[in-house]
């Protein structure tokens, strides 16, 4: 088998452990899809009535309600081997260690789209907003800003599954390093929502392509450091 | 506050910054270095 | 190392001497700025300041690169040291922009384009200081805070693009740039000198702290060594 080939053998096989450990369990998405509601809801009571000053920072609401259930899920996507201490035998496994990244790396990613596919109708609901009709765009933006913010999300889950108060290092870390990602999903958002022209996303939507390819090569590479011993 | 009120505090800011880095630093410094020689003088006796 | 040591007071004091001539121009032999008036004197601080913090992070990811590489804790010692200067200046910067704002805008704070993005510099060094504080060896801390630290300077000019563009579209009217697009030789001078001066303090500072890092590493040694012989 070619060697590309043993590489995505081994993400899959990685990815689908993580999904099926999930899938039983299904400890992690609850979690994620209860905040989210959660969230949502009390952005309304924050916010108040007024229906303009509402429509003018959904596409801010809508991204703070992914990317804090992302984070909720991150933080849990090491928490199996931290738990049951099977950092050693990930690091046993035969193979190179950007398949274990890359497999982590598409549950993360899946989970937080399944959470995203379940929070847009119901923000779109709550907030009567139409999505529906721009769904192919907000669709894309999603999908490149999930992927840009699990791309440093899972490296910086694996750094700090063993450290002391690693709940608040995880967002301590993540999110000063992923304002590009969350400014540019935001303002895409927004621009799609309000029917801009496609210049204004265009604009974002290279960052955010640009953002995603940098660090999924360069974040497979870091992990194998953090993996060591 | 006029003009060289907000100079003086930004001058006067950074100044204390520094000073106080270099303040603790030194003393960061001689206790580390009290620290080592301590433990060399120590050395091969056991840990208590 | 003893071969820099001995060298450091030396760098302090020229560091010393330059940052006073630099404080005379900026404060006394520059003149007031046509738009900002006296308040341009700030300046003088300000942007050399975030100048050498970006100096202090280029070379933390030079030497967390070199420790992945070598695996020579001495790297290690200076990318540590040069984070926590880098720090510093990042806060004086942070300081001294928004005392600059104050009677400028009439706020502490405003998200304009560069205050925001030291804010942001600033909370991921802090970061990479409390991720090495944490974690449980050293050798663990030297490699995460390696892996963060050239993560994070890949993502600066990233974060340069996204929030220029987000204040650029947003607000095309107030771009205020301190200095302007040329900067009249008079000021030219003072902002070179300030620059110099705080480059040799960071210097300076880098020998001293990484001094105080290879301390620590000896006492470690010496810990570790007693620990196997008791």
């Amino acid at each position: 088998m070619s060697a590309v080939g043993e590489v995505l053998r081994r993400t899959w096989a990685m990815t689908r452990k993580d999904v099926t450990v999930e899938l039983r369990a299904r400890e992690r998405v609850n979690a994620m899809l209860f905040f989210a509601a959660l969230v949502l809801f009390i952005f309304n009571f924050a916010l108040g009535p007024d229906r303009e000053k509402l429509r003018e920072v959904a596409p801010g609401l809508l991204w703070l309600a992914f990317l804090f259930t992302g984070i909720l899920g991150l933080g849990r996507s090491f928490q199996a081997e931290r738990e049951n201490d099977c950092f050693e035998e990930l690091l046993l496994t035969p193979g190179d260690r950007e398949s274990i990244y890359f497999g982590k790396l598409a549950g993360n990613v899946l989970f937080m789209v399944m959470a995203e596919a379940l929070i847009l109708p119901l923000f779109g609901i709550l907030y009567n907003l139409d999505i529906w009709a721009q769904l192919p765009g907000l669709a894309l933006v999603a999908l490149l800003g999930t992927v840009g913010f699990s791309t440093i999300g899972t490296l910086l889950a694996a750094m700090t599954a063993h450290l002391r108060a690693r709940e608040v290092m995880l967002p301590l870390l993540l999110f000063p390093l992923t304002v590009p990602v969350i400014l540019g999903s935001v303002r895409a958002t927004e621009a799609i929502l309000s029917g801009s022209g496609l210049g204004e996303v265009g604009h974002w939507l290279k960052l955010l392509a640009g953002f995603d390819i940098i660090f999924l090569v360069v974040c497979p590479l870091a992990f194998e450091f953090v993996l060591e011993e | 506050m006029g003009s060289w009120g907000f100079i003086g505090l930004a001058y006067g800011v950074a100044a204390v910054a520094i000073l106080t880095f270099f303040v603790l630093l030194r003393r960061r410094l001689r206790g580390a270095a009290e620290e080592l020689a301590a433990l060399e003088r120590d050395g091969g006796r056991r840990t208590p | 190392m003893e071969r820099v040591a001995r060298i450091a007071p030396s760098i302090g004091a020229a560091a010393a001497v330059i940052l006073a001539v630099g404080l005379y121009l900026g404060l006394v032999a520059a003149p007031p700025d046509a738009v900002m008036g006296e308040l341009q004197r700030i300046m003088y601080l300000h942007v050399p300041s975030i100048v050498t913090a970006y100096l202090a992070f280029t070379v933390v990811f030079c030497a967390s690169m070199l420790y992945l590489w070598k695996r020579d804790l001495r790297f290690d010692a200076v990318a540590v040291s040069s984070a926590e200067i880098g720090v510093v200046f990042t806060g004086i910067t942070l300081a001294t922009g928004s005392i600059w704002g104050k009677p400028t805008w009439g706020v502490w704070w405003t998200w304009d384009a560069r205050l925001t993005l030291t804010a942001i510099l600033f909370t991921i060094y802090v970061g990479y200081l409390m991720l090495r504080a944490f974690a449980e060896d050293p050798r663990a801390a030297a490699r995460y805070g390696a892996v963060l630290a050239i993560i994070g300077f890949l993502d600066i000019p990233l974060n340069h693009f996204a929030v220029y563009w987000w204040r650029t579209l947003h607000q095309p009217s107030s771009l205020l740039r301190a200095g302007g697009p040329s900067v009249a030789r008079a000021m030219l001078v003072p902002l070179l000198v300030n620059m110099l001066g705080l480059m040799l303090l960071y210097a300076y500072f880098l020998v001293r702290r990484v001094q105080l890092e290879r301390v620590r590493h000896r006492i470690l040694e010496g810990r570790l060594r007693r620990g196997r012989r008791g």
